[in-house]
């Protein structure tokens, strides 16, 4: 507990400013809702001359961006990016910043096992998450029903903005298990980053060949805003997929972490 | 009672060595001196008593249960110092310490403060701002507030002043008055001359020798540079307890061990333009000391 706590002192602040910034990116974006919905026809006129591949990878065949959940749910694609990118960071770093700060040789000399380390973090990098999307949901909400003034889904909006947490939970696991895979991660934004646009680019590769295979390799696949906005529900076999992922991701992180050699500073 | 045992303990880091087949004892309420030269494998040990890392082959134990598999239950009782110390930069100091005692239960705070007092450390300074000899108090105050029965030490004294490093081997030998048993790792003979009871000297990854301080505290090596005016007989510092003579015109260096006036009287008898009289380096004594026994 004393190490949850004080992971959870070490990071709500960045936790904040990440949040403020997606909230600030939203508001930044919905601003330009009221141009964009009244000019839907020719931006729609105007997309149909792309290739349709080209439109398909974008996202933006199947989303009207007239009403207010097609738009929000296109620019939410962009934020759910950099949640990713938060969400995989804060993965990376849970493990391996003690090793990066050289405190590691603190924290494992105390009286506690491998296995308690990885369950504390594991359960700060979930509270944080949790916290994200809780704030950003509110902020969200707030947001879209000031400046747009119109009515809809709010089950629907909650369920994309939930997505923020699905997919979060799957890229925290992913960087808890390369952290302690990986030999040495010298800096974790660029690697971050790189991962979460690959994945990014492969869901365009996903949404533009429309292959059932590839949407399970992607997490971006998994919670499609257009089907979400149709079925007001997520599809079941992509969740379990997410959850299992998630599930084997953590396991492995407990089964390495056990073994691994703290290299000395 | 033995503290710590250690058998055939083997530590490979993919093909480099860290230590082979390291075997000793360190019996309880003794100060064991663990020396040897840098990259020698006095860490490596260490770190493997901490279970930090794991080892390759053999086995170690302390109070009797394995350090691997009981390895939480064991740190309650250990204080350990680490030769670098670190600790998040963006804490103070009183906060760290209350952070590293809510790993032990029931530590009281009190001694926090009583051993911030010895070592004068200030408690509401932050981490990010101390130097490299406060963090190092730091780290003797959170290695010992949780009263460990055994305390490792790694090279402890780098950075610290002689007046704290004075301090500190105090707090240490009072600490073993009261029954703690310390592990004590150094490259500086000086140091373990000062505390130790018994030393093991480590060797390129290997145990050379465990020994009774009394055997190796009777030698008192000195390293001699001496300029001569004239250039002198090749043999002339030929004495007993004479090691690694050369001589080379009016310059000659050796080590001694022994009465001291035997040369400062060959020393009187000559005019000298320079004289350096230093601590032989640890390697240099164990090349003459392991040449002579063998």
């Amino acid at each position: 507990m004393n190490i949850y706590r004080h992971e959870m002192r070490m990071s709500l602040r960045s936790m904040l400013y990440w949040t403020t910034g997606m909230l600030v990116g939203l508001l930044f974006f919905m601003m330009m809702f009221a141009a964009v919905s009244e000019e839907a026809s020719v931006i729609n006129l105007i997309v149909s001359q792309f290739p349709s591949e080209v439109v398909r990878a974008l996202g933006l065949s199947t989303l009207d961006l007239s009403t207010v959940l097609g738009y929000y749910g296109y620019v939410f694609m962009f934020i759910l990016l950099v949640a990713s990118v938060y969400a995989l960071k804060i993965g990376i770093s849970a493990l391996s910043e003690e090793i990066r700060a050289k405190t590691a040789d603190f924290l494992l000399s105390k009286p506690v096992s491998r296995n308690v380390i990885v369950t504390a973090k594991a359960l700060s990098v979930i509270t944080l998450l949790a916290l994200q999307s809780a704030i950003y949901s509110l902020g969200a909400f707030i947001i879209v029903d000031i400046i747009t003034g119109q009515p809809y889904d709010k089950t629907v909006f909650l369920l994309i903005n939930l997505s923020i947490f699905l997919v979060g939970l799957f890229f925290a696991g992913l960087g808890l298990l390369l952290s302690v895979s990986i030999k040495k991660i010298k800096s974790v934004l660029p690697v971050a980053l790189g991962i979460v646009f690959g994945f990014a680019i492969l869901q365009m590769l996903n949404q533009s060949l429309a292959d059932p295979v590839l949407a399970y390799l992607t997490p971006f696949a998994y919670f499609d805003i257009a089907r979400i906005i149709n079925a007001r529900a997520y599809e079941s076999a992509y969740v379990i997929s997410d959850a299992v992922l998630i599930v084997s991701f953590t396991l492995l992180t407990y089964i390495i972490y056990r073994r691994k050699d703290i290299p000395s500073v | 009672m033995n503290v710590i045992e250690i058998n055939k303990l083997t530590k490979y880091y993919g093909q480099a060595r860290g230590i082979v087949d390291v075997s000793f004892n360190v019996r309880e309420g003794e100060i064991f001196g663990f020396i040897g030269p840098n990259g020698a494998g006095k860490s490596t040990t260490i770190r493997t008593l901490l279970a930090l890392i794991y080892p390759t082959g053999g086995s170690a134990k302390i109070f009797g249960k394995d350090c691997i598999s009981e390895g939480p239950e064991i740190r309650r009782q250990i204080g350990y110092l680490p030769s670098e110390v670190y600790y998040y930069d963006n804490m103070r100091v009183i906060e760290l310490l209350k952070y590293s005692a809510s790993f032990y239960p029931d530590t009281d705070n009190k001694r926090i403060y009583e051993l911030a007092e010895i070592m004068e450390l200030d408690l509401g300074r932050k981490i990010d701002d101390l130097s490299y000899g406060n963090k190092k108090k730091v780290g003797i105050v959170q290695g010992l507030l949780h009263r460990p029965r055994l305390i490792i030490l790694d090279e402890p004294t780098g950075g610290l002043d002689p007046l704290m490093q004075h301090k500190f081997f105090e707090l240490i030998r009072e600490e073993n008055q009261n029954g703690v048993t310390v592990l004590f790792s150094s490259h500086i003979l000086s140091e373990v001359q000062r505390i130790c009871t018994r030393v093991g000297i480590i060797k390129e990854g290997k145990m050379v020798k465990v020994e009774d301080m009394s055997t190796l505290g009777h030698t008192n090596y000195k390293k001699f540079k001496v300029e001569m005016l004239e250039p002198q007989p090749v043999d002339y510092f030929n004495l007993a307890g004479i090691g690694d003579l050369s001589v080379n015109g009016k310059s000659a260096s050796f080590i001694f061990n022994g009465d001291i006036n035997q040369i400062i009287e060959k020393l009187y008898a000559k005019k000298i333009s320079n004289l350096i009289v230093e601590e032989p380096s640890l390697e240099e004594i164990f090349m003459h000391y392991y040449e002579r026994e063998a």
